[in-house]
This record gives C-alpha cells, structure tokens and sequence, in this order.
C-alpha cells in the first residue's frame, strides 16, 4: 500500500519536474515580447483620423494608417501607399498604389478605398475639423484596381504635402461602415501597429502588424500612456515605467538631460509663436506703429526667461523645416530707441494704450506680460486679457481683438499652408487671416506659390512674400516651438518628425 | 423606515432635475461655440452652420433641453461631441476610478482622523493634542499639487516602493489615495476633536464615570458614539466632494477618473459629455446622502422615530 503511494508520488514528481523543464525551455526559446510605453500629454480624442485634428491622436493614427505619400523627418515627400505620381495636366494627378497592400482586418487596399476615404473627409456629414485639407480636390474617380485621379479646381501646386497629412489616411470601407459611429475606437489601418485596446482615460495599446507592407516593426507591443502633469511624465520616465516621454516641460529638461540613463531629443517643430496685430484697428493701421512694437520687445529675453530656451527666434513668418522658408531675414533687432522715434513718427510719442488677447494657457499668459511690460518702456499701456480658449476663439472670430498672442502649425511642411490662411487678403477673420493684413502683391506671390508647378519659382514667391510680410509687419515676430521628446538610453531607432507624431515603426528597445 | 427611503429616493428626480436644468443652462451660457471648437478656426461659415444644426443647436433653449431630458429619461445621455462615443459609456468608463480613488482616500482619512481626535479630545490641551492639531492644520493647508508631487519624488523616486502613476491594482492607489485623504483626515480630524470635547462634558459623561465605568467604556460606548452624528456629516461631505473634485490629483497620477473628463469637456464645450458626468455624479452624492442620514438612523436612536 505505502509502496504503490510512494511509486505514485514518485511519479507524480517526475512528471512534474518534466513538465516545469520543459516550461521553461520553451519560454526560453520564445523571448518575452518587447513592449515600448510612450507617455504623452493629453488623451487621445478619437482614433478616426478624418474627426480629429490634434496631436494626441495623430500621434497615434499615425502609427495605424498610412497615407498616399509620406514627408521624411526632412520633410521630403517619398511613397507610401502610392508607388508612383504624375500629374496629366494642370488640375488633375494620378496615383498608382501599392500592390498588396492589407488592411489590418485582411481586405486588400484598393482605388475603391482611396475614394471612399476622400469622399468622406469632404462630407459635410464627417464633421472633421481637417477637411480643408482636401478643400481644392473637386473629385477623385478610379482608373483601375490600383488606379486613380484626383481633380482639383484649380492647379494646386501643395496637394501633395497636403495628402501627407494624417488626416488624409487612407481608411477600408468595409470596416469603416461596418463599425458606423463606433469607428473612433475600432481604427482599422494599413500601418505598422494594429489596434489592440483602449482604456478610456489611461492607455492606447497597439501590436505589431507582422503583415505589414514595408519592414514590420521590431517591437510587439507599444503603448501610448496619457500622462497630463508633466513632472510626472519626467519621474514615470525616470523610474522606468515609461520609455519614451513626448512634451518634455522646459523646467524638466536640465534634470534629465544630466541623467545618463537617458537620452533627449530637440529640434524645432513646424510651428511659428506671433503677436498678431488688427490691422483694422487704429493704430495698428500705421506701419511705424506695427515696427516700432517689432523694435521695442526684447524677444531673445521673453526665449531666454520665460521659454528657459525651449524654442528659436523667428525672424519672419516660417519655422526653418518649411518648405519655402526664408533663412536670410533679418528680422528686427531690439532697440526701443528706434522704436519711440517711430513712434514719434506716427504722430504717438507719447504713445498709446492697447489690449492683449491670449488664451489662458500660463506660458502664453507670461509671454504677454514680458510684452506689456516691455512696451511700457516705450509708452505703450497695454492690457492683457487671458481667456479661455473657447471665448478667446470666439472673441477673436468677432473681431473684438487688437493683439493677440497665437501660434500656427504649418502641418505640411509647406509654405502655402504656413502662409495663406494668414496672410491671403482673402482669408480674414475665421479662417485664419486675424489681422486683416492685405497686400495685392502678397497676394499675387501667394496665389502663384499655390498654382505653380515649379518648385524654384515658387520658392523665390515665397521668399519675395515673406520679406514684404516681414518689413509690413502685421506682427510681432516671437519665436519658432521646439519639443523635446526624452527616452531612456535602451531605445534606438528614434526618428523625430517636425509634425510632432513621429514614426515609431523603427524603434528597437535593448 | 420603507417609507422614509422611497420618499427620498423620489426627491432624488427634482434634485436630478435641477441639477440638469442649471449644468445645462451654465454650459450654454458660457461663451464660445462648440461647432467652432470642434471644427477648429479654419472652419468655414457654411461648415459651422451645418454642424450647429445637426447638433440641435438652432433650437431654442427650452427646445434642447426638452429633447435632452427626453433621452436622457430613456438612458440616453447622447454621444460626445468631440469623440463621437455614447456619454453613458464614456462617464461609466471612468467612475470604476474615481469611486475606488474616493473609497479609498475616504478610509484613509478615517483612518488616520478618527483616532487621532478621540486622543485629542481624551487628553486636551497636551502636548499630543497641539501636534496633533497642528498636523491637521498643515494637511489641510496643503496644496494636492504639492503633496501629490511630493509623495511621488519620496515613494516613486527615492525609495522606488511605489508606482508614480497609472492605476493598475491596489500598489498605484497608494498615493493618489494618501495624497487625497490627507486634506480629508485634518478635517475629520477636527471635528472628531471638537464634538468630542463637547460630549466629554456632559452630564451623562460624568454619570457613567461616576458609576464606576472604566474609561474606555466611558469613551467608546457613550462618548464617542453621540459624537458621531457631526462626524459622520463631514465624512459624507468630504466622500462627495472627493468624487467630483479630485481634478488635480487625477492629473498629477494620471488617474482616470470622472473629474478630468469632466474638465477636458468643459473646455472643449462638449454638453453632452459635461452634463452626462454632472448627472451621474450628482446621483452619486445624492444617493451618498441618503446613505449618510440612514446611517444616522443606525447610530442614533433617537432619530429612527422619526423615520416613520
């Protein structure tokens, strides 16, 4: 009796013990999945890249879909879901797609797709806040299986940069309508991460794509965190919990970039900071009062002391990764001599009292107040008015404003977009032109760069715009934003994108 | 009793109707239009019009929130403007957070406040009761922010015991949950002090010790339990303020809680989202209220007559 236990449990054990070894031989063989967390500031608003418009998203569609064409991290335009371009006339492009390219759920990208995914970026019905970007193409028609045209009301010389942009991500109609209003959180793409989970508030999980068209990426799963307080997304980076943290906070950036376990990234983004002046509004109609305040405000102080050095000076109305940028300005130095004798010269040596118009975010609020306090030097009694970013948008759309503190992200890397909507005399108030600024010639310049297939000529347009906007001053040149993305020394294969929603299809983890 | 609860249970749909009727009235009166902040300022006029018409917003006032109320009844607070998800599933996603985050912040503060009054008021004016007072006058003075940050530099970093943020099970709650109660603790604190001291000097106080009662009964069976009404008040009160106003700490531990959705939709003029979080936290208080007077029945006696 105790000897047939005594073989059972001796049984029992060995059975056991072949089973644990070969547990374990088997987790050895299969490595542990590599999992990169990415902490970012705001949560994502929706994962339907035609009804968003904002950065926390992208970040993450970006990740899920592709476009027709992509920008490299310099901004030049190379395939994506499109092998080949060529523009048959004046108004019209053809794309020729990928071959075999599978959407997440296992349909084939086809013409059809494209089609769908533009029609529905117009339509009045998506409600997206991006559609301008596909505002010139008046029609998309199918050549074949992997064959297609898109029209444009008049020669749109930007479409391309334009169809780069995430919003023009190419969607699957199966899974679009099969998903209805839901569609925001099943995302169904073509990129290199497929959609895994999403906890409301806390995290987004995406998985490798293994069937993914180009290199599939090293990793197996990425999660983007959303982590509001920016000291705690330094410390969760710190710690380890998180491996890469987007939105480093300038007061953060001198701890970690002493911390030789990680890594810090800075580079200037496409987005250009101003003090717009409404140029319907005496005294802002006079040019010698529009230079003189370029001539009274100490920027290189307002970056040094208020920015603690997170962005560059901007010397006219482009960042430096715009296509069509003008490096050459000079711009206007500090000198608040020469800013009272323009002042005199408009007839207001003794100045004049304004007001100042910014949301309430705390770094715009302080920049305004340097500003204020700057002009006082000259005579200028300035007022600011920190509101919140609903009011300020609708105070601004009304025209109630006189300056106003606001930044533009030239999203596609391209100067039509970084210079139209601002200063085309046809795009006042609301659509992007607050400071009523018109010039015929700018205008001329403006609507050449847009219509113009040569890309030479088209920048020498900008340039010649760019050195009138600058001299006329509509205003006050501030400085281009920077970001700082920080991660730990384990991560390789980074690319910065100046956009700000960077690739991670390349990132490797140690 | 029965008929105590069912009538306040009725009076839950005027207070819910007010509720609905002011959060719904704030939020259109606040300036800026949401088919603008949705759209963003590139929108054309068309685009705008077109948008605030299918949002209903053309009605008139009584008219939208007619309709709002109408689905609303049916369990249908609508979809957010901004993500296109249904209100309900959005708000319910978040309140696992914030109730296990204000439970939690509530025992603590209990925990700590509870018993650091009695001895206070046991032993007034000494020594333990001035630390002890004035540790609850800095933890009620303490800014969340602060502290929050604090406690994260000291247990996250430094020690490395406890997670900086992210709630995955009961390690991540640690801090949030400390971080809250402590501002909750000096005041039940406080008032555990004060109506202690009060009860400590009546006349049934000295009766039980007069005969013979060893203090510990003096304490626990007579004093303390009179002295519980007003603490219990400031526990429900601080349980409730605790479930819609831990906006900061939420931020700081990246909690995902109730509040922050709360503020994210102000901002973004989302109504459907704002008014489904405030209906639901409103409910939530109210139902806590509830809880709170029955358990006055529970501890006093006296009142349970009343409760007829």
């Amino acid at each position: 009796m105790t000897k047939r236990k005594l073989a059972i449990g001796f049984m029992l054990s060995l059975m056991m013990a072949t089973l644990a070894f070969s547990g374990c031989a088997r987790q050895s063989e299969r490595s542990e999945p590599v999992t990169v967390v990415v902490a970012q500031g705001a949560e994502p608003i929706s994962l339907d890249p035609q009804r968003t418009n904002d950065q926390a998203s992208a970040r993450i569609t970006q990740q899920l879909y592709d476009t027709l064409l992509f920008q490299d991290e310099n901004m030049e335009i190379k395939p994506g879901l499109a092998t080949a371009w060529s523009q048959i006339d004046e108004l019209t492009w053809e794309f020729t797609l990928r071959q075999g390219v599978k959407f997440h759920n296992g349909e084939e990208l086809t013409a059809s797709d494209v089609k769908f995914t533009f029609e529905r970026l117009i339509n009045p019905k998506t409600k997206s806040p991006a559609a301008f970007i596909l505002d010139p193409v008046t029609g998309v028609e199918i050549v074949d299986e992997l064959k297609l045209r898109i029209t444009t009301r008049e020669p749109f010389a930007p479409l391309l940069a334009q169809l780069a942009h995430s919003a023009a991500s190419i969607l699957n109609e199966k899974a679009v309508t099969a998903a209805g209003e839901d569609y925001g959180q099943k995302p169904v793409g073509t990129g290199p991460f497929l959609f895994a989970n999403w906890t409301a508030g806390a995290t987004v999980e995406l998985a490798r794509n293994g069937a993914y068209w180009g290199v599939a990426p090293k990793i197996d799963r990425l999660i983007f965190r959303n982590i509001p307080e920016g000291a705690t997304r330094a410390i969760e980076l710190e710690t380890g919990a998180v491996d890469i943290a987007y939105d480093v906070e300038p007061q953060d950036i001198e701890r970690l970039a002493g911390n030789d376990k990680l890594q810090l990234v800075r580079k200037p983004t496409l987005a250009t900071n101003y003090m717009g002046f409404n140029l319907r509004k005496p005294p802002f109609d006079r040019l010698e009062v529009r230079q003189a305040i370029n001539y009274a405000v100490n920027v290189e102080e307002i970056i040094e002391h208020i920015l603690l050095n997170v962005g560059t000076r901007a010397r006219g109305p482009l960042g430096p990764n715009v296509f069509g940028a003008h490096l050459g300005l000079d711009g206007y130095e500090y000198n608040p001599g020469r800013a009272r004798e323009l002042l005199a010269a408009a007839g207001l040596p003794e100045g004049f009292k304004t007001t100042i118009w910014t949301n309430d975010s705390p770094s715009r609020t302080r920049i305004a107040e340097a500003v204020q306090a700057q002009l006082q030097e000259v005579g200028i009694e300035a007022t600011v008015h920190a509101l919140e970013w609903g009011a300020f948008l609708e105070n601004m759309a009304a025209g109630r404003h006189e300056m106003f503190l606001l930044g533009w992200f030239s999203v596609t890397g391209d100067a039509d977009y970084g210079l139209f909507s601002l200063f085309h005399s046809s795009q006042f108030g609301g659509a992007g032109n607050f400071t009523f600024y018109s010039n015929s010639r700018v205008d001329e310049l403006l609507n050449f760069g847009r219509t113009s297939a040569n890309s030479g000529e088209r920048l020498v347009a900008y340039q010649e715009a760019q050195e009138i906007i600058v001299r006329e001053a509509p205003w006050l040149f501030l400085y281009v934003s920077e970001e700082v993305v920080a991660m730990t020394a384990d991560i390789t294969g980074f690319v910065f994108h100046p956009a700000g929603h960077h690739s991670l299809k390349t990132v490797e983890k140690k | 009793m029965w008929r105590y609860v069912v009538r306040r249970l009725l009076l839950v749909i005027p207070v819910m109707l007010g509720v609905s009727l002011i959060v719904f009235l704030l939020m259109h009166f606040a300036p800026a239009d949401p088919a603008l902040l949705m759209l963003g300022e590139r929108a054309t006029e068309e685009q705008l019009l077109t948008l605030r018409q299918e949002m209903g917003l053309l009605d008139p006032l009584p008219v939208q929130y007619v309709r709002f109320l109408g689905r609303a009844l049916q369990g249908d607070l609508g979809r957010s403007h901004r993500s296109n998800r249904p209100v309900a599933a959005e708000v319910l996603s978040r309140m696992p957070a914030t109730a296990e985050l204000a439970v939690a912040a509530v025992v603590i503060a209990v925990v700590i406040g509870l018993p650091i009054g009695i001895i206070s008021a046991i032993k007034p004016y000494s020594f333990l009761d001035h630390a002890s007072m004035f540790m609850a006058l800095w933890g009620a003075s303490l800014p969340t922010f602060w502290l929050g940050l604090m406690l994260i530099l000291f247990f996250s970093v430094r020690l490395g015991w406890l997670p900086a943020s992210d709630r995955q099970g009961l390690e991540s709650l640690i801090l949030p949950a400390v971080t809250l109660g402590v501002g909750a603790a000096a005041l039940i604190m406080r008032m555990t002090r004060s109506s202690m001291l009060e009860v400590m000097d009546q006349d049934y106080i000295r009766t039980a010790r007069a005969k013979g009662l060893p203090e510990r009964a003096v304490i626990y069976s007579h004093a303390l339990k009179n002295a519980l009404l007003p603490i219990i008040t400031v526990i429900g009160l601080q349980f409730g303020s605790l479930l819609g106003g831990a906006v900061i700490t939420e931020s700081v531990f990246a909690w995902p809680g109730v509040g922050r959705l709360a503020v994210e939709a102000i901002r973004a003029r989302d109504y459907p989202v704002v008014q489904g979080a405030v209906l639901m936290l409103a409910l939530a208080f109210v139902l806590l209220n509830l809880l709170v007077d029955l358990l006055y029945a529970y501890i006093n006696p006296r009142l349970r007559t009343r409760y007829k």
